[in-house]
Formats: C-alpha cells, sequence, structure tokens
C-alpha cells in the first residue's frame, strides 16, 4: 500500500510524505509515533459495516428518486456515481463501461 | 397545535439543555470595544469542560485547519467570536443530539463539512462561519424532537409510511417548518443573522432576506449530503434543488469533481470524529 496523503502526528507533526511505501518497519514506526489514521492510494480495503458498490449505486439512485427530472441533480447523481466506481475500480474500468454501454 | 401555539412553546424551551451561564458574559464583554482575543479566552478557559468540548470541535476536520488549535484565545483569532460564540450556545444542543439521534448529527457535521468547502471555492470571507452555519441548520428538528416528542413521532412516521419529505409532513401537521423553527430559536439566542437566515431558509434560500449567497451553500450543502447519504436527516430523499440559488454558486462537472474529492476526504476523517465521540461517551459512563 500507498501513502496517499501525509502522515500526521496528532500534534500535526508530519512524519513522512504522499506516495511513501507502507513497509512493516514504516507502519510500526508511525504506530510507535501514534499517528492514528493514514490515508492510502486506492480502495485496498473494505472496512466492516461498509457498503459494496453495487449496494451504494443502488441506494443513490433510490435517494434521487423524488428529484430525477430535475437536470442539475440528475448530473451530480451521474458524477457521484462515476466518482464511487472510479475510486473503487479505477479510470480504466469507468471508461470501459461508458464505451459498452454506447454501443 | 398551530403555528403560533408552536411558536409560544418555543419561547419557553423546557427541555433542551439551558444555556450557559458564560453566553451572557460574553456577549457583554463582545460589545465592549477593548476586549482582546486573550481576555475572551481567558474567561472561556475557566470552564474546563466547555473548553476541552469547544478545542475538540475547532479541531474537528469540518473547519480543515492545518495545525492544532489548542488554545481558545488561538480558536477565536482565527475562527472568528462569531463561531465561538454559536459552538459554545449549541455545544449542549449537540449533546443532547449525539444521544438521541446520531444520523441527524452525522448529517449536521456533513453539511458543515460541504458549506466550508463549496464556501472556500467561491472565495467567501470567513468560511468558517458558513461551515457553522451547516452545523446548525437542522437546529429546528432538534427542538421539535426535544420538545413536542409526540407530533415529531407523527411526523417521522407519516413521511416514512407515504415516503414524503419531512418538512412537507410538519407544515401538514404542524403549519411550520423545521427552518421556520430553528430561525425563531436561533434568533432568541441572539445569533447573529448570517447564520440565523441560512438555518430558517435553507429550503427556499432565494426568499431569504440577506445572506442570499451563504443560504444557497447551505441549502446545496444539505443537498449534496444527503445525496452521498452521509448521517440521516429524517428523511432518505435528496431535497429539490432552488435553480435560482443555484445559479448564484454554480459548479461545472470539473469544479464539482474536486469539491467531491475534497468532501469525500473529509467525511473520512468525519467519520474518525464520531467515532471518538462514541468512544469518550463509553469511557464517562
Amino acid at each position: 500500500m500507498v501513502l496517499a496523503k501525509e502522515a500526521v502526528t496528532p500534534e500535526g507533526q508530519v512524519l513522512c510524505g504522499a506516495g511513501t511505501e507502507l513497509s512493516q518497519e514504516v507502519i510500526a514506526r508511525l504506530t510507535k509515533q501514534e499517528v492514528l489514521t493514514l490515508t492510502v492510494e486506492g480502495h485496498p480495503v473494505q472496512l466492516p459495516g461498509e457498503k459494496g458498490l453495487a449496494e451504494k449505486l443502488k441506494e443513490l439512485d433510490h435517494r434521487f428518486l423524488k428529484v430525477k427530472n430535475d437536470p442539475v441533480l440528475k448530473a451530480l447523481k451521474m458524477l457521484i456515481g462515476e466518482f464511487w466506481v472510479v475510486q473503487e475500480k479505477g479510470e480504466e474500468f469507468l471508461q470501459n463501461l461508458k464505451k459498452s454501454k454506447a454501443k | 397545535m398551530n403555528k403560533e401555539e408552536i411558536r409560544q412553546r418555543l419561547k419557553d424551551v423546557q427541555s433542551l439543555p439551558t444555556l450557559p451561564p458564560i453566553v451572557s458574559k460574553l456577549n457583554q464583554m463582545v460589545s465592549d470595544e477593548d476586549v482582546t482575543a486573550v481576555k475572551l479566552g481567558r474567561i472561556i478557559e475557566k470552564d474546563q469542560v466547555l473548553t476541552s468540548k469547544l478545542l475538540k470541535m475547532v479541531n474537528s476536520s469540518f473547519f480543515g485547519f492545518p495545525q492544532r488549535i489548542s488554545t481558545v484565545s488561538n480558536a477565536i483569532v482565527l475562527l472568528g467570536f462569531n463561531v465561538i460564540k454559536t459552538l459554545i450556545v449549541t455545544s449542549s444542543i449537540f449533546e443532547v443530539m449525539q444521544a438521541s439521534d446520531i444520523g441527524l448529527f452525522e448529517h449536521s457535521l456533513g453539511c458543515a463539512t460541504a458549506a466550508g468547502i463549496v464556501a472556500k471555492k467561491l472565495g467567501i470571507k470567513n468560511p468558517e462561519e458558513v461551515s457553522t452555519a451547516g452545523l446548525i441548520h437542522d437546529l429546528g428538528k432538534i427542538v421539535l424532537r426535544a420538545e413536542l416528542p409526540e407530533e415529531y413521532e407523527e411526523v417521522v412516521e407519516i413521511a416514512r409510511k407515504h415516503e414524503q419529505y419531512m418538512r412537507e409532513v410538519e407544515k401538514e401537521i404542524l403549519g411550520i417548518g423545521h427552518g421556520e423553527i430553528g430561525g425563531i430559536l436561533a434568533r432568541q439566542w441572539n445569533l447573529p443573522e448570517r447564520l440565523v437566515y441560512p438555518i430558517e431558509y435553507h429550503h427556499k434560500p432565494e426568499a431569504s432576506p440577506d445572506f442570499k449567497e451563504v443560504s444557497a451553500i447551505i441549502h446545496f450543502s444539505d443537498i449534496l449530503i444527503r445525496a452521498l447519504g452521509f448521517g440521516f436527516g429524517g428523511d432518505p430523499w435528496v431535497p429539490p434543488l432552488d435553480h435560482s440559488a443555484w445559479a448564484r454558486i454554480k459548479f461545472g462537472k470539473r469544479e464539482m469533481t474536486h469539491i467531491l474529492e475534497e468532501v469525500d476526504e473529509k467525511l473520512m476523517e468525519l467519520q474518525d470524529f464520531t467515532l471518538d465521540i462514541h468512544k469518550d461517551e463509553v469511557e464517562t459512563t
């Protein structure tokens, strides 16, 4: 796993920058410095209780039911959906999905 | 119960914790032109519990300061007195909310986060004040739940059963919506109009007599946070967009994607913040 954001102590001191590979040694050092949260690239771990992509997209659709004819909100819904797809599957997956829908 | 009876009831709100006595003292001090942030900070810091709650809020991710704020006077300088005063006034309200409706608490934190990010994108002066307006935009729902629990339950139940917006049912049953209720209370507490109007008009921002841009930001942030499904605002539906308000703030696809990225990142941090609060509650009980 690779850091997407700087690792910072609770006091605000930056310990290592974005792009750092998280080896066991680095993780042990950060733990020792009481770093509580890290942001890593991609979506390598599904957290307990976290919903899967298909379920998230289904619920997104449902929430927009009452405003489905509003063009601005329709665009917002699409943007959020695409954002989640890219977050979980990557940009290439989204582009392939769009191509296959266009056919 | 009609609108007037509800207004009367709100004048004598019983079920919410009273305002900390420190608020009236601070109000007096602020009208004194010679008072400094250090002096105000010293007064607030005499109350250790309040100070610790306040510093926890100002250091949470929705204000997004890169460095840690460790003193109240520092917080006053960075966030402005309006924000600090509002956080003090509403600190007890948030305790009620955390205990009774964690979904609404998360929705409010999420809206504060989105509002701050949107305000910064628009180059608004003092974006922290806009965040604070987002934080308390659903004040009316908290008051309703605490002061009129039976009517509140009825509203929630009808909205759920008939798949309606909660505020539509509030108007049918009570003759008044949570925006207006929140506005009445915020005025009673002498919060500045820059915060009162966005609370009162977050569902019809163009009707706001002033601060239409801030009201539009809160209106859109509420929509965005509901769209993302973060927290729970009483019903699951994305509210209708006021297009005149949208025209005031309007973002293109690229800008909106950047906003989504920033909001998403902050919401992850917020989850840690709410988890921390749960942990503190468990430790103190």
